[in-house]
């Protein structure tokens, strides 16, 4: 599953705040994807791999003032999971392997997809709510109609309705931004 | 030790971080490491004689703006080298701005200055010592950058190893002027401009050994 990235920056504003339930949370959530991360480089050493987690969790930690509140969180992370990783390989003495590295693209790709996810969501938010709710579940979670009219609690004529107009007015708007 | 406890340990003493806090992180450290530098210049150098005539003239400023505003960039280039996902940006080209102004003053003081006294614009009385003086006075102010940067995620060591040189060097400088009474425009691109662009190599090759997290 893909780690949330609204959520966990969220969390990690409100533990930037000095709200500790949130960053215990933001921490635990966290353990996992970095586990993730790890665990796929170094497959044949695990136990490095959770010693990473940790180390990284203790940066992650002392280094919090260096996440600039104003952009995506999930990259800061792994950017500096990453850096872990390297140093890992130096410390060890061995060259990273190239593979074990990849995500550097994956990251930037991954910050790309971020901020137009970032995007979809600001044009949303400039419908009225039923158009954005209809749109959501049809066109971005690909909910069938009924399915649709469940989860929005409009009618079925209403769903397709709001969908169409949705659509048309953020087409109309891209045209006189464009 | 066991993840879920070191994640309760680090939430259990959590404190608020305000939202500039690292470049005020940055700044005590460069103020800290300047003031330790301008003590030092002080006693072993001496400030200028005439430094309350000099404030109202032109050469003193330029001096003083030229170098400043290049440690003021290298500040700005730390600041965004110290996050960890940071890229080079093509704004660090603004820094040769301030070099490309003082090129302008160099060249227009010759314009009016006759050439037989144009040695003196250039080596003044100084010239072999400026660099030196500049670069060695850049060491604490770099010391103290380091401080700062020990809560810093820079991921691009020698770069940001460059950027903490840089601005080290350009403070180190604005504190050199206090006690230079060189007044020749192309002096101070010469001789200053090595001096902190030492500062700025040398920070470059320890970077990579002493930003190491």
């Amino acid at each position: 599953m893909r780690p949330d990235e609204e959520l966990l920056r969220t969390l990690m504003i409100n533990g930037l705040e000095g709200d500790s339930p949130s960053y215990e949370a933001l921490l635990r959530a966290l353990a996992p994807v970095l586990r993730a991360y790890f665990g796929r480089r170094l497959a044949s050493a695990a136990q490095d791999a959770d010693d990473l987690v940790q180390e990284s969790l203790l940066a992650i930690h002392t280094r919090r003032s260096t996440y600039d509140r104003e952009r995506p969180f999930l990259p800061w992370v792994y950017a500096i999971a990453r850096y872990k990783l390297v140093d890992y390989f130096r410390r060890r003495g061995a060259a990273a392997p190239a593979e074990a590295l990849d995500e550097r693209h994956a990251a930037a790709g991954f910050e790309e997809a971020v901020a137009a996810r970032m995007d979809v969501a600001r044009l949303l938010d400039s419908l009225p709510a039923k158009q954005r709710a209809a749109i959501e579940a049809m066109k971005l979670r690909g909910e069938s109609v009924a399915d649709a009219t469940l989860s929005t609690g409009l009618s079925a004529a209403h769903v397709k309705v709001s969908v169409h107009r949705g659509l048309k007015s953020l087409a109309a708007r891209f045209r006189k931004d464009g | 030790m066991d993840t879920d406890l070191l994640i309760r340990k680090l939430a259990s003493d959590l404190k608020p971080v305000p939202r500039r806090s690292m470049a005020a992180r940055l700044c005590i450290g460069a103020a800290a490491g300047a003031s330790l530098a301008l003590a030092g210049v002080a006693l072993v150098l001496g400030l200028r004689p005439d430094l309350a005539r000099a404030v109202f003239g032109f050469t003193f400023w330029m001096k003083l703006i030229y170098v400043a505003s290049l440690g003021a960039g290298g500040l700005l280039a730390s600041v965004h080298l110290a996050r960890p996902e940071a890229r080079p940006t093509s704004r660090f080209w603004l820094l040769v701005v301030p070099v490309f102004v003082l090129a302008d003053i160099a060249a227009w003081q010759f314009y009016f200055t006759a050439s037989s006294l144009w040695p003196k614009l250039i080596l003044g009385d100084s010239a072999r010592v400026c660099s030196t003086y500049i670069f060695l006075i850049s060491i604490p102010v770099f010391a103290g950058l380091l401080v700062a940067f020990r809560r810093f995620a820079p991921t691009r060591l020698r770069a940001a190893g460059a950027a903490a040189g840089l601005a080290a060097g350009g403070i180190a400088a604005s504190v050199y002027s206090l006690h230079c009474p060189e007044v020749g425009a192309a002096f101070v691109l010469i001789w200053y401009s090595l001096g902190i662009l030492a500062a700025a190599l040398a920070g470059a090759v320890l970077g990579p050994f002493v930003l190491r997290w």
